[in-house]
């Protein structure tokens, strides 16, 4: 088992063992007191903290948006007060205001009531058919309309139409506010739907030297987010997602040789014989049948080094490549905001994602398939990302989308505070989805 | 005497108390391991002091698991391989037929155990190349091929410096101890 070795190397093996010197006084004066780890409840707060500000952004778009419907039908009334006013006090430049029955072409007639005229003098021309009230899509008909002089208030979903006829007896002008058809306030709110999410992960660049000389021998592989998807849709251009997923992502630790047949040899006395360090944390070798090996002083053991050489047994190698997984169980919660709503829209997207840690293994891989190593200590359980994205959006029917979005995400907490350092990736992928609304 | 777990714990929780006690409790071990990698107090005092400071940094990283000693002590040895990289690689030469200068020996007067001492003075007497493959070899069980990536030298190198290394400790021993070679060998 052991190779025959000059006497000289067990003289000072065993002369050194447990030998002791008292290092100098001052050693210790200048060693710096240890950083204290952060405690978990700051990552919890973190957290509720961002959730909060989704929240409080969340209510108070709603809000906004609410009140600026509440202040355009504000506005229009008084327009239409102002108007009233206007061809009470200067009759002459009602010609202007009023819309000539002659000019109306509109395809709506869902005037409910027509609105009579007390003063037939002012009016002029006027037909004494009851009038019917445009709608925006009707204005939209410019060559149609080609008697205007004066632009109506079209700037907003409320049309407010001063109409006349003549009536003899009674009458007065006045004004409707009309609001025209809403298949918004019918339409489907909700929505439910299947993602898919294919990225690839970045490594920031890392100032630590030892640090950037583990992700300098990383490689980050491809990773994906499935899930399902909730929307509630806030106004007809804002929407709000939630949903749950899970979130595969991972990295593959090069020039780590990695050896099997090690328990033929040695039976392990601890739960794992190996170690290795990498930018996410340290592996431990839970298979005590694999001998690790690498030349960039990652591999660590606990094979005591004056029991065994596992070097120099007959070991068959079976990888050259370590790969790491890490799986989250992904809640979202994602703003979407509609820049073009149209058959084939933009959308622009943000939010945050919260994670759980629910799977975390090593593996290498043969011809024969994949060999479990161990699994990363040191990643930490909670995780919280933010992702940004701008996309389309294709209308398939009224009920059903697809979204097609490129996103960015950048992780706001470290995966990984190994060697003190701050580990933050990013990743680039693609969000794709398909919704049923209702 | 307090439990090594609960000394760790601790060190993690921010106790400067318990890191000192961490220190005091092993640092006579680790010295003598950085004396004996370094060749003199001066090397060996920063390999201890930079040591530690990595070993309370990453000490979250160790999981109970296996041996806490041997654990920091690969930390200290990595330090000390640290340190002679950057302090030889650019003088570096590994021509086996060139012998250094043995470097400076210890104050005798730091040390306690006599036997222990001799030996340790001889590997500190050794040139650094040798001291290096033979600390990395014979006391620590790595191979030629780890040793020659670790000190970015081939392993016939290794091999060589390995058998300089021997033959330079066994003349000491048996000038020490008046035992032959040969009967050391037996």
């Amino acid at each position: 088992m052991f190779d025959k070795e000059p006497n000289i190397d067990i003289v000072f093996r065993n002369g050194l063992r447990n030998f002791e010197v008292l290092p100098p006084s001052d050693v210790w004066d200048n060693i710096p007191p240890m950083p204290v780890r952060k405690p978990r409840y700051g990552l919890i707060m973190g957290i509720a903290a961002g959730i909060s500000v989704l929240v409080s952004i969340t209510l108070f778009a709603s809000w906004y948006l609410r009140s600026s419907g509440n202040a355009g039908e504000g506005t229009q009334l008084a327009m239409a007060a102002n108007d009233q006013l206007a061809i009470t006090e200067t009759p002459a430049a009602i010609s202007n205001t009023v819309i000539p029955a002659t000019t109306i072409a509109y395809r709506n007639t869902s005037v409910q009531a027509p609105v009579t005229v007390k003063n037939n003098d002012i009016i002029e021309g006027m037909v004494e058919t009851p009038v019917v009230s445009p709608t925006v899509s009707d204005f939209a008909e410019p060559e149609e309309v080609t008697n205007y002089n004066k632009t109506l208030p079209l700037t907003n979903d409320n049309i407010t139409v001063i109409a006349s006829t003549r009536l003899t007896g009674h009458g007065s002008f006045s004004s409707q506010t009309m609001t025209p058809d809403k298949p918004e306030a019918s339409e489907q709110r909700f929505m439910v739907g299947a993602s898919v999410s294919p990225s690839m992960g970045f490594s920031p660049s890392e100032q630590n030297a030892h640090m950037a000389e583990l992700i300098g021998s990383e490689k980050t592989r491809p990773s994906y987010t499935t899930g399902l998807t909730f929307g509630y849709k806030l106004s007809q251009r804002l929407t709000i997602q939630s949903g749950i997923g899970l979130e595969s992502v991972g990295q593959t630790i090069t020039g780590v040789d990695v050896f099997a047949g090690l328990s033929d040899f040695y039976s392990a006395k601890s739960n794992y014989l190996y170690s290795v360090e990498t930018a996410s944390g340290t592996i431990l070798a839970g298979n005590t049948d694999l001998y690790l090996a690498d030349t960039k002083n990652r591999v660590g053991s606990t094979i005591p080094t004056d029991m065994a050489d596992p070097s120099k047994y007959n070991l068959t190698q079976v990888g050259s490549n370590i790969h790491q997984v890490f799986r989250y169980l992904e809640l979202p919660i994602v703003l979407r905001y509609k820049v073009i709503d149209r058959k084939v829209g933009l959308n622009l997207s943000g939010g945050m994602s919260y994670g759980y840690l629910v799977d975390n293994y090593a593996y290498t891989r043969d011809e024969y398939g994949t060999i479990p190593v161990g699994r990363t200590e040191g990643v930490n359980v909670h995780s919280l990302s933010s992702q940004l994205g701008l996309g389309m959006e294709y209308n398939i029917s009224s009920t059903i989308s697809f979204n097609f979005e490129p996103i960015l995400k950048y992780y706001v907490t470290p995966v990984s505070d190994f060697s003190g350092t701050l580990y933050k990736p990013y990743s680039v992928g693609f969000f794709s989805g398909i919704f049923f609304k209702f | 005497m307090q439990k090594e777990k609960d000394i760790i714990d601790g060190c993690l929780s921010g106790s400067r108390r318990d890191q000192e006690l961490l220190y005091r409790r092993y640092s006579p071990k680790l010295y003598a391991v950085c004396l004996q990698y370094s060749g003199n107090t001066e090397e060996a005092r920063d390999v201890l002091q930079e040591g530690f400071i990595k070993i309370f940094a990453n000490l979250s990283h160790y999981g109970h698991e296996g041996s806490f000693e041997g654990w920091m002590r690969k930390i200290i040895v990595n330090t000390a391989l640290e340190k002679y990289r950057n302090r030889y690689y650019l003088s570096r030469v590994d021509d086996i037929d060139e012998v250094d200068e043995p470097a400076a020996g210890p104050d005798t007067s730091d040390f306690a155990g006599l036997e222990a001492y001799d030996l340790l003075n001889m590997i500190m007497e050794l040139p650094p190349k040798y001291r290096m493959v033979f600390n990395l070899y014979a006391i620590e069980g790595y191979s030629h091929k780890e040793i020659g990536s670790m000190l970015n030298i081939s392993e016939g190198t290794s091999k060589s410096n390995l058998s300089r290394a021997r033959d330079i400790l066994q003349k000491k021993v048996t000038i020490l101890t008046g035992v032959s070679r040969r009967m050391i060998n037996v």
